[in-house]
């Protein structure tokens, strides 16, 4: 359990202090990656939960959805065409339903477990 | 067992990855929040100094239109200062006249010199009197000479003014009081020629003068010095 978080961390310090510049004209590229990146893995989290989880699934979608929403940013910019917004939509839309999923869930098993506790 | 360690080192490759993403997206945000903060920074100041510098340039407006004010108020005043002074200068000028018109200043100038003496032949002692000289002969030089354009006239020496009186008393003619025997030397300055020619007016002064026995003699002069009047004898 503790070894994702640590690879989050190591990854996060290297970032800060490798002092790679993005360049200002790839910086929506990296900000819709990572928004893509946090859906997927908020996506795979509520597929923990819910126990359909598919590590395959994950990690294509992980990397896919990041290819795809700079893929899409790369076409706006070059179309003049806000493109972005519609991944930032989606992934943003995606990410909230996830996210109120993880909270029932949530919920559910905590109504779970203080019923169990008033049975006992 | 062997599956899920598998999972849980893909899983930290991917967080992993995140957090780089992440890493470098905070990097970046940073600075460009810095930069940005900077750039306010410079904003604010170039604001600060640009309004400075505009109400500087106000004031340097508002302050050279007051100068200009003060300079037209000073040349104003200049041009009423000269105005003043000329118009003193004038006013010097015009008293100095004035005083010389009315004999309170010495005068110097060309004109003529009417000498009147009795008649050197006077036949009977019974007609004297017409053979001297009285005091409406001299009275009659004087008036001609003052309407001829004689600018002082003087009798004997004695200036005339506007407030003079001629008599007669007895063997002398008083001047303001001031007792004068013939003969009468009437100086007046002022063209020379026109008085002379005034005075010597067929059947005009002169002429009426020699009919009344008068011994007559014009002379034009050069330069006539009249000494001003003195303050009334008692």
């Amino acid at each position: 359990m503790w070894l994702p978080l640590l690879g989050l961390l190591l990854g996060f310090a290297i970032g800060v202090l490798a002092g790679w510049e993005v360049p200002d004209a790839y910086s929506s590229y990296l900000s819709i990656a990572i928004l893509a990146a946090f859906d997927t893995l908020i996506g795979g989290w509520r597929a923990h939960l819910q126990q359909t989880y598919d590590e395959m699934v994950f990690i294509t979608g992980f990397f896919f959805n990041i290819v795809l929403a700079a893929t899409l940013t790369f076409l706006g910019v070059h179309l003049g065409v806000d493109l972005y917004l519609a991944a930032v939509f989606a992934f943003g839309v995606r990410l909230f339903q996830n996210m109120a999923i993880i909270r029932r869930l949530w919920l559910a098993e905590w109504a779970k477990r203080r019923q169990n506790r008033e049975k006992s | 067992m062997k599956r899920q360690a598998r999972s849980r080192i893909l899983l930290t490759i991917i967080c992993f990855i995140f957090g780089a993403m992440l890493g470098f997206s905070y990097q970046h945000a940073s600075k460009e929040a810095s930069r940005r903060g900077w750039k306010d920074g410079e904003w604010s100041k170039e604001y600060e100094y640009r309004s400075a510098l505009l109400s500087l340039q106000k004031e340097n407006r508002s302050l050279k239109q007051q100068l200009v004010q003060k300079q037209e108020e000073l040349a104003a005043w200049e041009k009423k200062l000269s105005k003043k002074q000329e118009s003193e200068a004038g006013l010097a000028e015009e008293a100095k006249q004035l005083r010389m018109y009315i004999g309170k200043a010495r005068v110097k100038g060309k004109g003529v010199a009417v000498t009147l003496s009795d008649s050197s032949y006077i036949p009977s002692e019974a007609s004297a009197t017409d053979y001297i000289v009285h005091e409406q002969h001299v009275w009659s030089v004087v008036h001609e000479l003052f309407i001829s354009g004689a600018e002082a006239v003087a009798i004997n020496g004695q200036r005339i003014s506007h407030r003079s009186y001629i008599v007669c008393n007895g063997p002398v003619i008083e001047v303001d009081g001031t007792p004068h025997a013939a003969p009468f030397v009437i100086s007046a300055i002022g063209n020379p020629d026109v008085l002379a020619s005034a005075l010597g007016l067929p059947g005009g002064v002169v002429d009426q003068l020699v009919e009344d026995h008068v011994d007559v003699k014009v002379e034009k002069q050069e330069a006539i010095v009249l000494d001003p009047i003195f303050a009334p004898k008692p």
